[in-house]
């Protein structure tokens, strides 16, 4: 399509003898020779040039110089008698490309119309690359966003395992360092891990995926699934590995919670099935005693059947805290009163069992707030344990259990309890807490502790051990007067593993 | 003169109950309630049989087993197993029975009574 051309000159006859040189060369012209019509054209049409002669239509000179403005790929050739060009030059300036003299050489008018077209061209030019880079921007941007927002970890490695890029979920969790190396960061190691995904896909080019466990930076656990990718240089050699890791850490805790189900499924069965025979020989020693006229069997047979009675009614209600979800009902209690209620449930176990069973409750301890039924339990508990480590050992002759409770500081309570029983070996001490771990055979279901540890840790508190095999164990529960800020509900197993152990304080 | 039986389970009240149901039934009883014990009242009271309970505090059943047929004029003793575990029959293969707690009274006797009488 011919180039329009808008020809502002004083003299038809020069206009023409243009128009009809610069037609030949694919411009098409149109000539103006007055104020108005210089402005309807410009008004009415896109010009690719302006070849004007700036005297010859006065009053739109500032009219031209807006149009120029609010079209800049348009082109001005300014034509004027020597005697003005000064005066031209001062008005247009650069927004000129080229000045001619009147009469217009041919030569010259051609140089300038090249000229006019080559500095349109590299306008559209930049035009084009202008709106291209704005488009890359936005592509950059919104990949940025994409790798920023994505719901699992990304991280980029080189080929030493350094992190050279990471995305906004991978900091969250694993700091903002990038040049780190991935085991560091990921794991908290010092040396590679043994085997990495990454360095597999570096090796074969392929995706790998594999289940780790990683440590953030607050030293929390997660379970992730991790894929990797290579990242290709222009030569097309694996440059980076890029490494995304989603957290499954909730299905792994639902899988592991399932696992305790079954676990406590089996311990139950097997508990149960203790105390069934137990019941079985109490109904037995009933029926021989009845047969036999027997009054003492009699008697013996129903307390042993009153025994087993309580024995499953206790562990079904172990079961039960267990099994159910419940918030921590706080109450304020005075310490006393709930040391006096835990030692009353005692008492006549050891009673019974003839072990010496000595208290001491310092004065004035002043009121807790807690959950009195949790807590209680969670500290008959304790005591109860401590019986049952007097009467599992033989080596003594007499046997006993001591309660203290005083105030430790200005902010806790200290309960101790103390047995001279048949103490715990080293692997003993670390299972203790362990959810579903007895050392009593068939008598235990390895909830009692769990459940205790876990109502104390609950409540703020803590709890640590001493023992020698043999000589007896110490257990020494902290707990805080006031009720801790975050309580927390107490939730099935599995939430942290099913283990307590994490603040367990081992002597 | 009367057979008697050793009696092995860490429960007393399953302890008792064994003990007077088999002497109610004409035999001798003695007991133990772990695996030391156990061992200790096979070599004082040879027993004619051994009725064996699986998990207990310490050491458990099967290792009894083990100790007990590492004696010489032991060795020979009959073991029945009764265990609350699963899989109890797996723990002592050579076991002349394996049976779940809690278990049928006359069954029991009946295969006493069968033990004894080889």
């Amino acid at each position: 399509m011919a180039k329009q051309v808008l020809l502002i000159d004083r003299n038809i006859e020069h206009a023409e003898a243009v128009s009809m040189y610069i037609g030949r060369q694919q411009y098409e012209a149109l000539i103006s020779t007055s104020n108005e019509q210089t402005v309807l054209y410009l008004d009415n049409q896109i010009w690719d040039i302006i070849i004007a002669d700036p005297n010859a239509t006065p009053e739109t000179r500032a009219y031209i110089l807006g149009f120029k403005e609010a079209n800049p790929l348009v082109q001005i050739i300014i034509m004027s008698p020597k005697e003005e060009l000064d005066d031209a030059m001062g008005l247009f300036g650069i927004n000129a490309i080229q000045y001619l003299e009147v009469p217009v050489n041919s030569t010259a008018l051609d140089l300038a119309l090249t000229r006019a077209d080559n500095q349109t061209a590299l306008l559209k030019r930049m035009d084009r690359y202008t709106s291209r880079l704005e488009e890359v921007h936005l592509a950059r941007n919104s990949f940025n966003q994409l790798f920023e927002e994505v719901p699992c970890y990304i991280s980029v490695q080189d080929k030493n395992l350094r992190v050279t890029a990471s995305n906004k979920r991978f900091k969250k969790d694993f700091g903002s360092l990038i040049g780190g190396f991935c085991y560091e960061v990921y794991k908290h190691r010092t040396s590679p891990c043994r085997q990495c995904p990454v360095v597999e896909t570096f090796k074969d080019g392929k995706s790998h995926t594999t289940e780790e466990i990683v440590t953030s930076k607050d030293g929390k656990q997660y379970n992730v699934l991790t894929q990797t990718a290579p990242i290709r240089n222009s030569e097309g050699e694996i440059a980076q590995v890029m490494e995304m890791s989603t957290n499954i850490t909730q299905i792994r805790q639902l899988q592991d919670h399932l696992v305790s189900l079954g676990l406590m499924l089996g311990s139950m069965s097997h508990g149960v099935k203790g105390m069934l025979t137990a019941l079985d020989g109490g109904i037995y020693q009933l029926e021989a005693g009845l047969d036999q006229g027997d009054n003492k069997r009699v008697v013996m047979a129903s307390g042993q059947i009153k025994d087993m009675a309580d024995k499953i009614k206790k562990m079904v209600l172990e079961i039960l805290y267990y099994a159910k979800s419940r918030e921590l009902q706080y109450e304020t209690k005075d310490t006393e009163e709930l040391a006096r209620s835990v030692v009353k449930t005692v008492s006549p176990l050891t009673l019974k069992h003839g072990v010496i069973f000595s208290v001491t409750i310092a004065p004035d301890i002043g009121p807790v707030e807690v959950d009195p039924k949790w807590m209680e339990a969670a500290l008959v508990n304790f005591l109860e344990n401590a019986v049952d480590a007097c009467l599992f050992d033989r080596t003594k002759q007499t046997h006993r259990v001591t309660f203290n409770v005083e105030k430790a500081s200005s902010t806790e309570i200290r309960f101790t309890v103390t047995d001279n029983g048949i103490g715990m070996d080293t692997e003993t001490k670390n299972k203790m807490f362990t959810l579903f771990f007895t050392s009593k055979g068939s008598q235990g279901t390895g909830l009692g502790l769990f459940i205790a540890h876990r109502v104390i840790r609950y409540h703020g508190g803590r709890v640590s051990v001493d023992s020698q095999v043999g000589e007896g164990s110490q257990f020494t529960i902290h707990i805080p007067f006031k009720k801790p800020k975050n309580d927390r509900i107490v939730e099935y197993p599995g939430k942290d593993s099913g283990s307590d152990r994490s603040t367990f304080q081992g002597a | 003169m009367k057979k008697k039986i050793l009696v092995i389970d860490d429960d007393l009240n399953v302890r008792d109950y064994l003990a007077s149901l088999f002497k109610d039934n004409g035999y001798d009883v003695c007991v133990a309630g772990d695996v030391k014990e156990g061992i200790k009242q096979a070599k004082a009271e040879h027993p004619d049989l051994i009725t064996l309970d699986i998990e207990m505090p310490g050491e458990w059943g099967p290792r009894f087993y083990r100790q007990l047929t590492q004696e010489k004029d032991l060795k020979n003793i009959p073991v029945i197993v009764i265990s609350g575990l699963t899989g109890h029959q797996y723990a002592v293969v050579k076991a002349v029975a394996s049976i779940s707690k809690p278990f049928d009274r006359e069954e029991l006797l009946e295969l006493v009574k069968e033990t004894l009488a080889e």
